[in-house]
């Protein structure tokens, strides 16, 4: 479990707070999306949990340790997989591999094993002895994210991991990250690649300057299960005054010559009010129901595209 | 293998993998050795022969100019020239070969020597010679034509040959030495001797750009960040660029100290001698290495980009080699300088070099530049951890 309480940070000469009063708590064992555009604060929310940055005030606590107390006896228990490709081009996969287990201070007989399940688990079989700097986009980011596996980590933070990569190398990395998922390790997802985040996580959060906007289940947040905004498209012939009595008990209902919309509509009421156009013979063009995606989600709150 | 040995393996293979750097490291300073032992000789040139040219046209003739021309001819650096062309276009063409200076001995020369109005030498120098050395030149003219002067002067006086005035004494009054004696002898120490001591140092200080250089681009390509947050702790990261540069800065060392021993000799400069104090030598080049690869891990750490770190090692080692008598001896330094560069780590470097190779010093002799190199080295270790430090505490580091 992790528990975020108020947190707050500022850069160094910065004027504004880059987390700021943040709280957020993410379950043990699921894979957790943070989504934001750039400059929201995700990467510095990632230093701060992984104990690179010391936050000026607020609470961190990661299975039930707090940071930056036992920041050491954290950082054995997790693992950080920066955007950057965060290993030594001029050592060969294996001498990364290698480097980087011995550096955690990972026993020889244990260091054998955990590199070959990192290698097994990113597909970096038969790769071993080619220098990094001569492996592809997609190899390279296999090879960060087998960095960050040599650990055995509970706990594994991946900041934008398939940045710059073809569709099939991604494919493969996001494949990879649901089988470690699955094995049981908490995985914190970073990424503006919305679809990725829809694909993979069961929950995520959105911020944006600083602050968490939005959180919780992505099907709730998308409006399918507690009710999003609809819009339903009239077909011609109808006026505004014709509806109105038949329609006009609904609560918040706008009504037009072509449609009808409601700003919040659980699924009930969509049935309902299906079932009461199809009564009054009232022909349907087009239903829009809930945020179509968290693009579309983050348009709504915060006024700007999520990619921006 | 605990962590530490890890980092020092892995920095190990990056520096042997690093072509480029492995010439800057080693190739360069094994040049620069060679070039500036033998550019900045002084002894050198005239003990083996080599003489500055001089244009000579004589326009005079009779005994007296028999007699210059002899002087002249054993003139000691200078060689004379004689050419056809009229001495208008030879001044035209003192800086176009070899030859930077014209002489011309005009006509009646010789015969005018003892009147009232003797004729004067002509001398021109090209612009590009150095005031020490058209001075050596005009004071070498004017002893022999002192001595030609002194001859004419005790012939006219009549005496005999036998009790003519001995125009050598000068010479033999004064005695030169030099404390230098390797094997036993008193000689003076060739421009090797203490070039390479001086130039050795300096190489080793630049270390810190290829260090600020590889630790820049860890930075930017996260594996520091990574590091840290498989928590690797500053003094272990410290250890392990420290140890693999500090060997590899003694590498350098010994082929510098090589380049001296065979290549300068190879390529016409004298050998340089070590001497057998090897205790000290070694002592000396660890304590060196160590201030240097420290000094170059706090740079490392204070600027942020590799542009910065290549431009600020450049200016302050030539800083320190300025204040530390690398490139001009402490001695002939004004007062206030003088007392200025007794701060310079390269100085305490090449008094403990010096010590060896010219003093004939053993451990003993060069333990005070051996402690204040440590104190410098631990100091540059100990800010560089305080800087991690606060950088990682202070928000936004």
């Amino acid at each position: 479990m992790i528990q975020v309480d108020a947190l707050r940070f500022r850069y160094r000469g910065a004027q504004t707070d880059a987390i700021d009063a943040l709280s957020l708590d993410i379950k043990t064992g699921s894979l957790f999306g943070l989504l934001g555009p750039n400059g929201s604060g995700k990467t510095t929310l990632i230093s701060l949990l992984s104990g690179l940055l010391t936050a000026q005030s607020g609470q961190i606590r990661i299975n039930d340790r707090p940071m930056p107390e036992e920041r050491r006896a954290i950082q054995m228990d997790m693992a950080l997989v920066p955007q950057e490709y965060a290993f030594y081009p001029r050592l060969s996969v294996i001498e990364n591999l290698r480097f980087f287990a011995g550096a955690q201070n990972v026993g020889a007989p244990l260091r054998r094993n955990r590199i070959a399940e990192a290698v097994a688990a990113t597909g970096l079989g038969g790769f071993e002895k080619k220098r990094a700097q001569h492996l592809s986009g997609g190899l390279k980011r296999r090879l960060n994210l087998a960095i960050g596996l040599l650990n055995a980590p509970r706990v594994l933070f991946l900041d934008e991991p398939t940045v710059g990569i073809d569709p099939q190398s991604r494919h493969f990395i996001l494949e990879a990250i649901k089988r470690i998922n699955a094995d049981g390790t908490t995985i914190i997802y970073t990424s503006h690649y919305m679809e990725e985040v829809e694909a993979l996580c069961d929950e995520i959060a959105i911020l944006d300057q600083g602050r968490v906007i939005a959180r919780g289940d992505l099907q709730a947040l998308l409006g399918h299960e507690q009710g999003g905004p609809l819009t339903i498209g009239l077909s011609p012939g109808r006026t505004a005054s014709d509806l109105q009595p038949r329609l006009g008990d609904i609560p918040d209902a706008r009504i037009s010559d072509s449609e009808i919309s409601l700003p919040k509509c659980p699924q009930a009421q969509l049935y309902a009010l299906l079932d009461r156009l199809a009564q009054a013979d009232i022909g349907i063009t087009r239903i829009r129901y809930g945020y179509s995606d968290l693009e579309d989600l983050f348009l709504r709150m915060t006024g700007h595209q999520l990619r921006d | 293998m605990p962590p530490v040995a890890h980092l020092v393996k892995k920095e190990t293979l990056l520096l042997l993998r690093d072509r480029n750097a492995l010439v800057l490291l080693f190739v360069m300073p094994a040049i620069f050795i060679l070039i500036m032992s033998l550019a900045l000789q002084n002894r050198f040139a005239a003990e083996n022969g080599v003489k500055l040219k001089y244009y000579l046209v004589n326009q005079d003739a009779g005994p007296v100019n028999a007699q210059l021309l002899d002087s002249l001819r054993k003139l000691e650096g200078f060689s004379a020239i004689r050419p056809s062309s009229p001495p208008a276009t030879l001044e035209n063409h003192l800086a176009d070969g070899d030859t930077r200076f014209l002489l011309v001995v005009p006509k009646g020369f010789g015969s005018a020597l003892m009147s009232a109005q003797p004729e004067s030498l002509r001398i021109s120098i090209s612009a590009d010679v150095t005031p020490q050395t058209a001075r050596l030149f005009t004071a070498s003219l004017r002893a022999t034509l002192g001595r030609l002067y002194l001859r004419q002067l005790a012939k006219r006086s009549g005496r005999s040959a036998a009790s003519a005035p001995d125009f050598d004494l000068v010479n033999r009054l004064i005695d030169v030495q030099s404390t230098y004696t390797p094997r036993g002898h008193n000689q003076f120490p060739s421009s090797v001797q203490q070039n390479v001591p001086a130039w050795l140092l300096f190489a080793m200080f630049f270390i810190a750009i290829p260090l600020s250089t590889t630790w820049v681009q860890e930075r930017d390509q996260g594996t520091y960040a990574r590091l840290r947050g498989m928590g690797v702790g500053a003094p272990t990261m410290l250890a392990g660029k420290l140890f693999p540069y500090v060997v590899l800065n003694l590498l350098q060392v010994a082929l510098m100290l090589l380049v001296g021993v065979y290549v300068v000799p190879w390529v016409g400069g004298e050998q340089l001698t070590t001497g057998s104090a090897w205790g000290a030598l070694a002592l000396v080049s660890a304590a060196a290495s160590f201030a240097a690869v420290s000094y170059a891990l706090l740079v490392a750490n204070l600027v942020t980009t590799g542009e910065q770190a290549t431009i600020f090692t450049g200016v302050a080692n030539l800083l320190m080699a300025a204040l530390g008598g690398i490139m001009v001896p402490r001695f002939v330094m004004p007062a206030a300088m003088q007392a200025v560069s007794h701060y310079s780590p390269m100085a305490w470097g090449l008094d403990g070099f010096l010590d060896v190779f010219l003093r004939g010093g053993g451990v003993g002799m060069v333990v005070d530049s051996v402690w204040r190199l440590g104190i410098f080295g631990a100091l540059c270790l100990l800010a560089t951890g305080a800087w991690m430090t606060y950088r990682r505490g202070r928000a936004g580091g």
